[in-house]
């Protein structure tokens, strides 16, 4: 594998994703969901009390991108991180342009690497867009006040801004290592359906066996912790603990899912 | 050919393209060397013109000169009025045809082409045969792989008859000739075809069938030359006059279908599938 031809089979995959309807939705969803959110937080008179910073979420523009934050760990984000990563091979498949794209000055690994760097890179921008959405839209509907962190303590608007940032950047491990998990459900299973949408399921499966009383290790595991490893982040005395496990956890659901996909594709006969 | 564009692994052996040896099929497609396997495939939502940028991306051309190239390779496959189509609405033919660019773009000098007239109609499957030739004529080695021996017979010099993945002949057409059995192939017209072509079947060793009166009629007989003078002058005998004898070279197809035909005859007594030979092929060289 040669840098360039690594990003040319990169910029080949982005160029691609641009083009794409279901690319330019999600991003528009991902921009105007947190402000549709924020207002109608401002509009209703109730708050979502059983969330976590559910409370604050009308007293401190900090806690809707807190609020959000929440939500999507537990449903959008298995989502975003596959939608591009669960597609990308598969779609070769499914349009049979493998030999089109195999007959060409790049190796199976600069092409391999190209569309992994390309799903990552739509992970990022969503995760991203989604943060600074709802950052914005916090401090737009709502206003910078302080915030009151889980222990009580009231945190300054700056500090505030630092933590949501840490706590969103926290949750970029567990997003990427779904997006290894549905580049590798694709290459296998070479069906989008399957690429997309088992990775959102094995989430929704995880998040149900963390409620379940089991062995630690097996909850320890679970690359869905690492979503909300972030809340140690909102004490008096925070605590770094999950958010170091989570990361590593989700580095070996990367290595893995990534080395077990491109040997696959390595092996693979491209037959007619 | 899958094997050779380094689509497929093989079993065994080497493969070595223009000096290059193709270790694995996980490396890029050496250099120099291009090819366009069955019907092409591109991505649809796109349109002729970004396909075919996006290819001269990924063989690292700089974007200015894969612009001039593709709008003038476009212009030379008979697409340019169509080149800012979504490929989604592209016929058979028209996919051919870019199939043909994309491989052209990477400027070849061994160029396989699989059944590239399959999809095409007799006007853009004379193109593609124009294309290939003038590529030959310019220094390339043009490898085509076809069922259609005509096609084979008009554009190639050196051919390679594959069945069931084994080689039956190699060599130049008329290498092929000269091993074919000394069997005359002529046409013939009679005063009365239908006696003729009865009194052919009385005869061993010689082959006949009606030609279609819509075709000017006759007969095509197919006999070694003592077995075609002895039914000649047995035509004679019985009354039918012979009006014409015109012998005629034999054609590919029925060269290709005696090197064939006894693998054939076995497979289909075995399998019973009377098209068996679309498990035969030629490969040929255009040069």
């Amino acid at each position: 594998m040669n840098v360039p031809g690594f990003l040319a089979a990169a910029g080949v995959e982005c160029s691609k994703l641009v083009a794409q309807l279901k690319v330019r939705i999600m991003f528009v969803a991902c921009l105007a969901g947190p402000i549709a959110f924020a207002v109608a937080m401002r509009v209703q008179s109730s708050v979502p009390s059983d969330t976590l910073f559910g409370r604050s979420v009308t007293e401190s523009g900090f806690a809707v991108p807190l609020v959000v934050l929440g939500f999507a760990a537990l449903w959008a984000f298995p989502v975003l991180a596959s939608v591009v990563g669960g597609d990308l091979f598969s779609a070769e498949d499914r349009y049979g342009t493998w030999k089109t794209v195999l007959t060409r000055s790049r190796s199976r690994a600069d092409i391999f690497a190209g569309k992994v760097l390309a799903a990552l890179l739509f992970s990022l921008l969503s995760v991203v867009t989604v943060a600074v959405s709802s950052v914005a839209a916090g401090v737009l509907v709502v206003g910078p006040q302080p915030l009151i962190d889980l222990s009580g303590t009231l945190v300054s608007p700056a500090q505030a801004l630092i933590r949501v940032a840490l706590a969103w950047l926290s949750v970029l491990p567990p997003a990427f290592g779904f997006t290894a998990l549905a580049v590798a459900l694709s290459v296998g299973t070479r069906s989008s359906a399957a690429g997309i949408g088992l990775p959102v399921v094995a989430g929704l499966l995880m998040q149900l066996c963390a409620f379940v009383d089991g062995p630690e290790v097996v909850h320890r595991m679970l690359i869905t912790s690492a979503f909300v490893a972030w809340h140690g982040l909102f004490v008096e005395s925070p605590y770094y603990g999950p958010l170091v496990y989570g990361t590593t956890v989700s580095g070996v659901y990367f290595v893995v899912c990534l080395v077990v996909a491109y040997r696959m594709l390595r092996r693979r006969d491209i037959g007619g | 050919m899958r094997v050779l564009l380094g689509l497929v692994r093989r079993d065994a052996g080497a493969v070595r393209l223009l000096g290059c040896d193709l270790h694995s099929t996980a490396g890029p497609l050496p250099d120099g060397v291009a090819g366009c396997v069955e019907t092409p495939a591109f991505y649809p939502y796109l349109s002729g013109r970004r396909n075919l940028s996006l290819l001269a991306r990924l063989d690292g051309d700089n974007q200015i000169a894969a612009s001039d190239a593709v709008g003038s390779l476009l212009e030379q496959v008979g697409l340019a009025a169509e080149a800012d189509v979504a490929v989604g609405g592209y016929s058979a033919g028209m996919r051919q045809r870019l199939g043909l660019a994309a491989a052209l773009l990477r400027s070849p000098r061994l160029l396989f082409l699989d059944e590239p007239t399959s999809a095409l109609d007799p006007a853009g499957a004379r193109e593609v045969r124009t294309i290939a030739r003038r590529l030959a004529d310019e220094g390339a080695a043009v490898v085509l792989s076809s069922h259609d021996m005509a096609e084979v017979e008009q554009l190639c010099s050196v051919l390679t008859v594959l069945n069931h993945g084994r080689v039956v002949f190699s060599g130049s057409i008329e290498e092929l000739r000269t091993l074919a059995p000394a069997a005359v192939h002529a046409l013939l017209r009679t005063s009365d075809d239908r006696a003729a072509l009865d009194l052919a079947s009385q005869r061993a060793g010689v082959k006949a069938q009606l030609v279609p009166a819509t075709d000017d009629g006759g007969l095509e007989v197919s006999a070694d030359i003592e077995a075609l003078d002895a039914y000649v002058i047995a035509l004679g005998r019985e009354g039918v006059a012979v009006r014409a004898l015109e012998c005629r070279p034999r054609s590919l197809e029925s060269l290709f279908l005696d090197l064939t035909r006894h693998d054939r005859a076995v497979d289909t007594s075995v399998v019973a599938l009377p098209t068996l030979q679309d498990d035969s092929r030629a490969s040929a060289v255009v040069s």
